[in-house]
């Protein structure tokens, strides 16, 4: 009697250790109704409140995002900490070097690129040096002019965690070329100088409250956050594919001895080999590349739909889609 | 008597034993993920040394600060004639509950440079985000509760027949809290300083907001984690491990020295241990 008792409690242990966790676990699973998306952090605002909710609604199915760094998002993937049905990436590269290929296991075979974006320079609306950044905006006064102000802060990411980071790096070479003044790059000081790099996030949120005057950011993150913000010339703000080859001049080696090129920003959409679910990976992907006005709305750029990788292993409809071959 | 009480605690066995498993799986299967040559090459790394250097220096000034400033407040709370004692109390308990990205956020607002106090401050060129300061204002305020709840309830615990016969003795009430009630009650504090001590040094969310730069440990395990992903995180995820189990182990000694085996702040409640 006893025997059986201990046994049956020590059933109930384990079903409450072990069960309970289990069932909540498949209670969450409505997989073939869910569909979950791994995006470059800068998209959060623009995913979470705008398309996210808006392929819900088209679509029926259930949206589920996560918001990392691209280069962090990739590398979960690539660990098996991660396994979205979409991945969506704030640099063609990112694929390229951690997802793709058969040292990385093939787990990416192609992707599309979805949208631009380009580098502004945003500034909270009641930083003291105000009246200097609405000059540049109307275009009275340079940019790296204001930036020269004593006791003005601006932050930018950190180019060894945030393609953004590399690509402010990019955009400052690029201008000391463009504005013929060799030394403007030192307003940087060194690659990772712990007065100006930030994580995404933080620096946003350093510039909102007002603790920054101004920080290097991604226009539609910027547009997302409603900041005001003083735009660069196509030329160097990494936005405009025309001036690729001027944009490849520049690159960085990350102190791990990862090593980018400079190119225009352009955030790419796949389907990796971890999609639990197909169908809806399809839909979502198929909307995100026909919502080219959603897009624009949130401060993005519309691109043409080139096709990096071997575009034959992509799902035949979304095939379809895809408007040329991309070159690196 | 003894046959029923048996089975209740092999009960409790499995129980305990299944929730100390899971404490435990995760370690075991990090060890199983060992990569030695590799991982002392990591850790062996610049970056690596130089956030432990950072973690242990801020950590030890955050203690020393919890410390001083908040065994008094624990003894006031436990002792002093306080007007509104549970309110105080339960702010003492706030950031325990607060995430430590909230709390980041809030001491931001405050000092960072543009704050209510960080402003003032800078145009001293008194800086405190983005330097020890920072990190520092950042453990205390997740783990100074540790403190001073420890304190208070060890001070709280004391028989207060010891206090007041000391008292009728014409001790000042300086002699009894150095005399009486703080030996009575450090091996709950100690245990105390001990927790917050570990809360500092693991302190990650508050710290990523006020103070990216220097990086401490965490910090800098997060910076690895984003940039080579699970082979750069598991090295300092390691050293993180062994640092609590040093603590662990210290807060265990430091216990055994003032003569308590447990590093809680609860005492046993065996007839005779307490005089």
């Amino acid at each position: 009697m006893k025997r059986i008792c201990l046994s049956m409690s020590f059933g109930a242990i384990l079903g409450t250790l072990y069960f309970v966790p289990m069932l909540l676990s498949c209670a969450n699973r409505t997989e073939n109704r869910k569909v979950s998306v791994l995006y470059a952090g800068s998209l959060a605002t623009v995913m979470e409140n705008g398309l996210g909710p808006a392929f819900a609604k088209a679509s029926g199915y259930e949206y589920q995002g996560e918001a990392q760094g691209s280069l962090g998002a990739a590398r979960m993937i690539h660990d098996r900490l991660r396994s979205p049905d979409v991945f969506i990436s704030a640099d063609p590269s990112v694929n390229e070097k951690i997802l793709m290929g058969s040292q990385n296991g093939e787990l990416v075979t192609w992707f599309l690129t979805l949208a631009s974006s380009q580098l502004v320079l945003a500034y909270n609306p009641s930083s003291k040096f105000v009246d200097k950044f609405k000059a540049a905006e109307a275009g009275t006064l340079l940019w790296y002019e204001v930036l020269k102000t004593p006791g003005l802060r601006f932050g930018r990411g950190d180019p060894r965690t945030d393609p953004k980071g590399y690509r402010t790096l990019f955009l400052f070479e690029l201008a000391g070329r463009f504005y013929q003044l060799p030394e403007l790059p030192r307003l940087l000081g060194a690659p990772i100088n712990p007065a100006q790099v930030f994580p995404e996030t933080v620096l946003l949120a350093r510039v909102q409250s007002g603790q920054f005057d101004a920080g290097i950011f991604y226009k539609h993150e910027v547009v997302a956050h409603k900041l005001p913000f003083v735009s660069f010339p196509p030329d160097i703000n990494l936005g405009d594919p025309k001036f690729s080859a001027a944009y490849a001049q520049t690159s960085y080696t990350t102190p791990s001895g990862g090593h980018v090129v400079g190119a225009p920003i352009l955030f790419t959409i796949t389907i990796p080999r971890t999609v639990k679910n197909k169908v809806a990976a399809e839909a979502f992907v198929r909307f995100m590349l026909t919502s080219n006005e959603l897009l624009k709305e949130f401060g993005l750029g519309n691109v043409e739909h080139r096709a990096g990788g071997d575009i034959t292993q992509a799902p035949a409809e979304l095939r379809s889609l895809s408007e040329g071959k991309y070159q690196p | 008597m003894k046959r029923s009480a048996k089975p209740t605690l092999i009960v409790f066995g499995l129980l305990g034993g299944l929730l100390l498993l899971e404490l435990l799986l995760p370690i075991v299967n990090l060890l199983f993920h060992a990569d030695w040559s590799g991982w002392m090459a990591a850790l062996l790394e610049p970056g690596a040394g130089k956030a432990l250097r950072t973690s242990a220096l801020t950590s030890a000034i955050a203690v020393v600060i919890m410390t001083l400033f908040g065994v008094p407040l624990g003894y006031l709370l436990a002792r002093g004639d306080l007007p509104f004692k549970r309110f105080w109390i339960g702010l003492v308990f706030l950031p325990m509950v607060v995430p430590g990205l909230a709390g980041g956020i809030l001491l931001l607002l405050t000092f960072g440079p543009n704050g209510a106090i960080g402003r003032p401050l800078d145009a001293w060129d008194i800086t405190l985000t983005n330097n020890f300061a920072g990190i520092v204002l950042a453990q205390l305020f997740v783990s100074a509760p540790f403190v001073v709840v420890s304190a208070y309830a060890g001070f709280a615990a004391v028989d207060s027949k010891l206090e007041m016969a000391a008292a009728t003795l014409g001790d000042s009430r300086w002699d009894i809290f150095r005399r009486i009630s703080l030996p009575l009650a450090w091996p709950g504090i100690a245990a105390g300083i001990t927790l917050a001590w570990i809360r500092a040094l693991g302190e990650f969310g508050a710290t990523l907001i006020l103070a990216y730069n220097p990086h401490t440990v965490p910090v800098y395990m997060w910076v690895k984690f984003e940039s080579n992903g699970l082979a750069g995180a598991l090295p300092v995820a390691f050293l993180l491990v062994v640092l609590a189990m040093a603590a662990v182990t210290i807060s265990m000694l430091l216990s055994r020295l003032t003569g308590y085996a447990e590093p809680v702040g609860v005492r046993e409640h065996a007839p005779g241990r307490l005089t």
